[in-house]
């Protein structure tokens, strides 16, 4: 994101420097930018730094992503076959048109 | 259109807009089936998800004259799909959904995640466990407040993009993203839940 005011992981505005990155930040406000590579190096950097040094964080990581890697198996649900002629006929016996 | 170039949602919309049935078909071809898996995110029954789709093109056969052709007609169809789904989920009797703070990670007032972290490895290595886990995480989703089920549904299950999802939910990216966020850190914790090691948290238990 290119507005540091709606980046929580990025430095505070105007200071041009970073808060204290506590275990709480790292998961509430940063671990989605994170996992999803949208955030700058120096930033990474410093979770990385995190990470390294708190094995309860690391914890936290392995199974947040194991979580990622479970949603990604979900699928949009079968359409029923006959559901676009259904939706052209219903339409047709409630309007004259089409 | 000349052949074998596909017409915009644009053209199909106008067509519609002209009285062309054959636009309208087209238009039913085109989304039928991401209306049907929205309305089923929203319903979790395939019998109601069926209705709130055709009651959706019907609205959208009515309305069409009042979409905004300088809009994304995306967006547009999908609001329209989604208070459709949710007029016909509160003629029924609701479901009780969960207070996503209860659920949230807990830290000291430091800052700090407690040392002693009760979860368990969510075991995501062979496939039976993991599409019994996914199979879990569906049922973990429909159980959150509509504002973060959307979000994820849309982004996980949809694969929409942030943009299309934060457009078509009247939200700011940076909201989309803290719903998407909180919305998976609740999976996460009751996914760890159902596989965190007993034998540690009853340890725990006792002492």
């Amino acid at each position: 994101m290119s507005d540091d005011a709606e980046n929580p992981c990025g430095p505070t505005p105007g200071t041009g420097k970073h808060d204290a990155l506590t275990c709480q930040r790292l998961i509430l406000e940063c671990l989605l930018d994170y996992e999803s590579g949208a955030m700058a190096e120096d930033e990474r950097r410093q979770l990385d730094r995190h990470l390294a040094a708190c094995p309860p964080c690391g914890q936290f990581l392995t199974s947040y992503r194991a979580t990622g890697k479970t949603l990604q198996m979900l699928k949009p649900s079968d359409v029923p076959p006959a559901l676009a002629s259904a939706v052209v006929a219903f339409v047709r016996s409630r309007s004259r048109k089409p | 259109m000349s052949e074998g170039q596909e017409k915009t949602d644009l053209d199909l919309v106008r067509g519609i807009k002209a009285g062309d049935s054959q636009a309208f078909e087209e238009m039913v071809q085109r989304y039928h089936g991401r209306v049907y898996s929205l309305s089923y995110g929203v319903l979790r029954n395939a019998e109601d998800a069926e209705e709130a789709t055709q009651d959706a093109f019907l609205t959208l056969y009515r309305k069409i004259g009042t979409f905004d052709e300088s809009k994304k007609f995306f967006s547009w169809f999908y609001r329209v799909a989604l208070n459709t789904a949710y007029s016909r989920a509160r003629r029924r009797p609701s479901l009780p959904t969960v207070a996503i703070e209860d659920y949230l990670p807990r830290f000291q007032s430091d800052g700090h995640l407690a040392a002693e972290f009760p979860d368990g490895g969510i075991p995501v290595d062979d496939e039976a466990s993991l599409r019994e886990l996914a199979s879990r995480a569906e049922g973990f989703i429909s159980e959150l407040p509509p504002a973060y089920r959307d979000v994820i549904w849309m982004n996980d299950v949809e694969q929409m993009s942030a943009t299309e999802i934060a457009d078509v939910l009247e939200i700011s990216i940076p909201a989309f993203k803290s719903r998407l966020h909180r919305a998976r850190l609740y999976v996460r914790q009751r996914l760890s839940e159902i596989t965190g090691p007993p034998a540690r948290v009853a340890a725990e238990a006792a002492r």
